[in-house]
């Protein structure tokens, strides 16, 4: 009785707050202005306001020390696009990203299946276990996969050479075809375990009667995976998809540490390019660092990026409408 | 239909039977080969050099070498790198949750002019292009006179993750029953007392699975204390840290090693005793 009654006072005393004149809100909620206004200061200030700075630099030529004062105009744009590295680099991610994907989210998928078996004992630890990659810096597995590199590169050389397969000692990380290859693999095992549980978490929204009922209806394991699974996991696996894609295209720490693009620009993604623009260090490169054509690089790529989630938004949206109107 | 499942179920007890050693040998012989690295580089730690290459892939050392570790943590200066890193860690975690548990809050419980705008603009950062921003970051530093300190890279680490941590609070005080905060401000609760001494409490869950994304990503960055150490090489963290070395004396292979394994360990260590807030953050991500 009092609750209730307690209650109503409060309601009809914030319906009068509401109504009240602007200036006696904002006076009354100025707690609320202090306690979101620090979240705010840091996103102003180190989210916000450093993107449209950063599109500013892009009509200069800078090295970064004092204020920028040669306005180049468009010439930034020009030279990234004529830069055949840009372009290499460009390719190199894309090709990350193309296999990377599909080899990480299959074997997720089946890893994920596997372990949605409630009755299936352990299943917490495997997937610890297969999870474990994903807490750990990119930049220290890259310098552990140097180091097991320069022992089993010789382990694996002198297999190779006693079965006559080569007769030549391979050097696999200074090797333009290999070191991709490395580095693709390295992506595949360090960021597995995201997908692992992203999949694991959509297989467990699917009721389990579901299943039950296709195993009435005399359905197989291959049949409830074709005809629950896959459509019930659809709207989730997009997602999965899209976070998988997104964060491939980011790649960075692993090629810096491992290759710093080499041999060559080999495996140069471009995020590493714009590194090597901005601050040049890479000793292959060994340019003048020139900010504003980094930063020209860096706009042209996210511009790139947003248009290529865009087609993908449409593309998948249209397949998801497709195939589930059909279902 | 009586007659079929008749026939059926020997066929799948049998399966069921022989079914699990089959899967957990292949889980079993998978996870040990997907932790192999980290087990060979703890391994490789504690060997000579001259092991180090004798024994190749071979993870056990002949008889472990201890001095390793002393060596590295002090004349590879990794020491100093390692309480650079849990300095920033956790100057991050505690900012990080300040921040975004004031916000959130603010932002489910209260009302207030501008809740709106303030929402919308949070959520559009979200979608904004990140391009180079790490110059203009670098200049507001410069400005600010912290570029000498660790204070930089953990402002720059902190802001990184406001809008991910607002939006997880945010969801998480909007669940909790409000006849709580009435009781208490009947009781003569004011709006501070019932933040820190009620709605703060009771969010422990979302404190820990924030916290810990915070000091997973914060204990793994790389690219920012990179930059922001490139002239000082004394602030540099363990991940710069192995970069450079890797760089500089690139034949001390197991003194990397070791400073790998002061690097993996305690976040590794760390994640296994809160996984569960990690891995329930990471389902509750995708479910929404």
């Amino acid at each position: 009785m009092a609750d209730t009654e307690l209650v109503l006072l409060g309601s009809r005393r914030a319906r009068q707050g509401r109504r009240s004149p602007l200036r006696r809100r904002i006076a009354g909620a100025r707690w609320s202005y202090v306690y979101v206004l620090p979240m705010l200061v840091l996103l102003a200030a180190f989210v916000v306001y450093p993107i449209i700075a950063s599109l500013g630099y892009t009509f200069y030529r800078w090295d970064g020390i004092g204020d920028p004062t040669e306005f180049v105009g468009l010439d930034n744009f020009l030279k990234v696009m004529k830069d055949f590295i840009f372009w290499k680099a460009l390719r190199n991610t894309f090709l990350y990203v193309v296999i990377v994907v599909p080899l990480q989210l299959v074997i997720a998928l089946a890893l994920a299946l596997v372990l949605n078996n409630p009755r299936l004992r352990l299943r917490n630890l495997y997937r610890t276990l297969f999870f474990l990659p994903v807490v750990t810096s990119a930049a220290v597995i890259a310098v552990v996969v140097q180091l097991l590199f320069s022992n089993f590169g010789d382990v694996v050389n002198d297999v190779l050479m006693s079965l006559g397969i080569t007769n030549t000692y391979i050097d696999w990380l200074g090797d333009p075809t290999f070191a991709m290859i490395i580095i693709m693999g390295v992506g595949v095992w360090h960021t597995l375990g995201y997908n692992l549980v992203y999949f694991l978490a959509g297989l467990q929204t699917i009721p389990g009667e579901l299943y039950e009922a296709a195993k009435l209806d005399g359905a197989g394991a291959i049949a409830s995976f074709r005809y629950i699974t896959v459509p019930m996991l659809r709207s989730v696996g997009v997602v999965i998809l899209l976070l998988s894609i997104i964060g491939s295209f980011q790649i960075f720490d692993l090629v810096q540490v491992l290759t710093n693009g080499g041999p060559y620009f080999a495996t140069e993604v471009v995020n590493t390019y714009i590194y090597h623009l901005a601050f040049g260090g890479a000793s292959s490169t060994a340019v003048q660092p020139d900010v504003g054509l980094a930063s020209a690089a860096s706009f042209f790529y996210g511009l790139l990026l947003i248009v290529f989630a865009v087609v993908q938004a449409v593309f998948l949206r249209t397949l998801v409408s497709r195939r589930g109107g059909r279902a | 239909m009586t007659a079929i499942a008749g026939r059926r179920r020997p066929l799948t007890s049998a399966a069921t039977r022989r079914g699990p050693w089959v899967t957990h040998l292949l889980l079993l012989l998978g996870g040990i080969a997907w932790l192999y690295p980290f087990a060979w580089t703890l391994g490789s730690s504690l060997k000579s050099t001259d092991e180090f290459f004798g024994r190749g892939l071979n993870p056990l050392p002949g008889s472990p070498l201890w001095s390793n570790y002393a060596e590295a943590w002090q004349g590879a200066s990794f020491g100093a790198y390692f309480l650079n890193t849990v300095f920033i860690t956790v100057a991050t975690v505690v900012i990080t949750l300040l921040v975004t548990a004031t916000a959130g809050y603010v932002l489910a419980r209260t009302h207030f002019p501008g809740k709106a705008l303030v929402l919308v603009v949070v959520a559009a950062t979200v979608f904004l292009p990140h391009g180079y921003t790490i110059i203009p970051i670098f200049d507001i530093m410069r400005g600010l006179g912290l570029l000498n300190s660790l204070w930089s890279i953990i402002i720059v680490q902190a802001s990184g993750g406001v809008v991910f941590g607002t939006f997880l609070f945010m969801g998480y005080f909007r669940a909790i029953d409000r006849s709580l905060e009435d009781a208490a401000r009947v009781d003569g609760a004011n709006f501070h007392q019932i933040f820190w001494r009620i709605m703060l409490p009771l969010s422990g869950p979302m404190l820990a699975t924030v916290g810990l994304f915070t000091a997973i990503s914060a204990w793994n960055s790389f690219f920012i204390p990179l930059v922001f150490t490139l002239a000082r090489p004394e602030l540099r963290t363990l991940g710069v840290g192995m970069y450079a070395f890797i760089g500089e004396n690139s034949t001390d292979w197991t003194l990397l090693c070791a400073g790998s394994v002061i690097t993996l360990a305690p976040i590794i260590a760390i994640f296994l005793v809160l996984q569960r807030f990690f891995i329930n953050g990471l389902a509750g991500a995708v479910k929404q």
